[in-house]
């Protein structure tokens, strides 16, 4: 009979929910970066005419 | 790869500092952020754009950098390995993942940093506060699993167990 430790007993249930959670991470970003009008530093732009102007 | 004790100390000790301190400067520059985002007085917003875009290059880069590279040698040598634990895995991924993102968003830093400096008109961005809140939220994640070291090993780490239990015979 061969001996299995504690550790060896498939995968924990923690690192199923990190999964879990992870992939709803992923996924929600892709949807945000397809739907959601592209990112990266042209998103955050530098014209006012795309956001609040500073107070004067 | 085994370190000697003394250098596993070195290591371990500088793996701490460097993480520990990625959290903190996180939160110091989510604080920029918020101000960023809320200030009404104009000089307070353009200075915190400034300040990010030197934070994130001077502090951020370079403490993502030596958490990497010290929790890379603190696993690698000692009896933990990269691949074995989940809790190292995951800690692995994030902190990955973190640098990647953290390099990639230097860009969006530097380009509201330029027009801070140049322009009158000054967009008010929620980019830095929702970024460095998810990264808040990535490295507390990361603090944890390395404080309690939850259990479970991977299939790669089960089948280097055996073979330890079989040459131990």
């Amino acid at each position: 009979m061969s001996y299995k430790s504690p550790e060896e007993t498939g995968t924990p249930r923690w690192v199923k929910v990190f999964g879990v959670i992870a992939a709803l991470v992923v996924v929600l970003l892709i949807v945000l970066l397809v739907f959601g009008g592209g990112h990266g530093p042209q998103r955050h732009g530098s014209s006012p005419a795309a956001g609040v102007t500073m107070p004067q | 790869v085994t370190l000697a004790p003394r250098l596993r100390k070195f290591v371990f000790t500088a793996h701490v500092v460097s993480s520990v301190g990625w959290l903190g400067a996180i939160t110091g520059f989510l604080a920029l952020a918020v101000a960023s985002l809320t200030s009404d007085e104009t000089e307070t917003v353009r200075g915190a754009y400034l300040a990010m875009d030197v934070m994130g290059w001077f502090v951020l880069v370079p403490l993502a950098f030596a958490s990497l590279l010290t929790g890379l040698v603190q696993s690698l040598g000692t009896h933990w390995g990269l691949f074995r634990h989940y809790w190292v895995l995951f800690k692995l991924l994030i902190n990955v993942v973190a640098t990647v993102l953290l390099l990639m968003y230097t860009q969006t830093l530097d380009a509201l940093a330029d027009t801070a400096r140049e322009s009158d008109h000054l967009l008010r961005s929620a980019s830095p506060t929702l970024h460095a809140s998810a990264a808040l939220v990535l490295l507390l994640v990361a603090t944890t699993l390395a404080v309690y070291k939850p259990r479970g090993l991977t299939p790669y780490g089960q089948r280097k167990q055996r073979e330890a239990a079989q040459t131990s015979r």
